[in-house]
């Protein structure tokens, strides 16, 4: 029985060589992505996004939300940035909104998700993963207040 | 038992590299300077992805190999429970890179019988980064960074759970 598995499983390389071809075929929409990277950090600064802060808690967890989505690069620069922000005097919401939609959200990278997963799949994945970061960027504030 | 025949190969998203490509022609033709940072800014990033790129090709063929589609329904398809979602919450949170390095593999296993909720556990717990807890605690605090973690968590699952509520012809 085993053996006759065994049979039917294509060899390796042979799985391997259709892996390659499959990302291959996804090249330009790689590309295309990191392309779109390199142009918004050129463009956009995170000194700039700093600036869209009002020191309004509510409002910046919305701004933290969507510039954290906006921004693109490692999460280590939302740190820093983040750091900053709340020595300024911005709210610990939007901070946490911030650094939390920054990986978790990407309007730079949803032409590429919208044509691998679908463009329905991606409208609500990311309409959830917007308002969830908005809510653990509230309750995971309130939660440490009750400890400090 | 007939042979289904193989998709023939086709390039994905060549309007969108040609959009951008445009975009950066512009943006050359205004600012000449500035398009060849972003051109060796998108270098760089790719030089960096390259290596992850390397790892999630070889995870796909490896899933592929060892794993027969009726296996991943198994493992991650509807009958999965508790364990399919304990699964991709640590996928998540163990996985590198950015998340655009990921979808090549993530539509691999969808088309093989992932669920969609799982796809979303996977995507949001890769907000917790392990390699940069240590700054994250530097920063904001250990507390900080442990309730923060548990809400992703928790979020994870709960926004799977919402998917997944959702009739499948809203979604695909």
């Amino acid at each position: 029985m085993e053996k006759s598995k065994d049979k039917r499983r294509p060899p390796f390389k042979k799985v391997v060589k259709k892996s390659c071809l499959t990302f291959w075929a996804m090249a330009p929409l790689l590309l295309g992505t990191i392309g779109l990277v390199g142009l918004f950090q050129v463009l956009v600064s995170p000194e700039m996004l700093a600036t869209l802060f009002h020191n309004n808690p509510w409002v910046d967890t919305l701004i933290g939300t969507l510039s954290g989505a906006a921004a693109a690069g490692n999460p280590v620069v939302s740190y820093l940035l983040g750091g900053e922000l709340l020595q300024q005097g911005v709210s610990l919401y939007a901070v946490s909104a911030f650094i939390l939609s920054w990986v978790t959200l990407g309007f730079i990278q949803l032409p590429a998700e919208a044509s691998i997963l679908g463009a329905r799949f991606t409208f609500y994945r990311n309409i959830l993963a917007f308002f969830f970061t908005m809510i653990i960027a509230v309750i995971t504030t309130l939660t440490l207040r009750l400890f400090i | 038992m007939k042979k289904q025949p193989e998709k023939p190969f086709a390039f994905r998203g060549k309007l969108f590299f040609a959009t951008v490509f445009i975009g950066y022609s512009i943006f050359a033709f205004l600012n000449f300077s500035g398009a060849i940072a972003a051109l060796q800014k998108s270098g760089m990033i790719l030089f960096k992805i390259l290596p992850i790129l390397a790892v999630v090709i070889l995870m796909t063929a490896t899933i592929n190999f060892f794993l027969q589609p009726k296996q991943i329904v198994k493992h991650l398809g509807k009958e999965s429970g508790a364990k399919g979602w304990f699964a991709m919450l640590l996928a998540g949170v163990i996985s590198h890179g950015p998340m655009y390095a990921w979808y090549p593999l993530i539509d691999d296993l969808r088309r093989h019988g992932m669920r969609d909720g799982l796809i979303v556990v996977f995507f949001y717990a890769r907000a917790i980064k392990i390699p940069l807890l240590p700054m994250m605690i530097d920063y904001f605090g250990l507390l900080f960074t442990l309730i923060l973690s548990c809400y992703i968590l928790l979020g994870a699952i709960i926004q799977g759970l919402m998917l997944e509520k959702l009739p499948r012809s809203y979604i695909r």
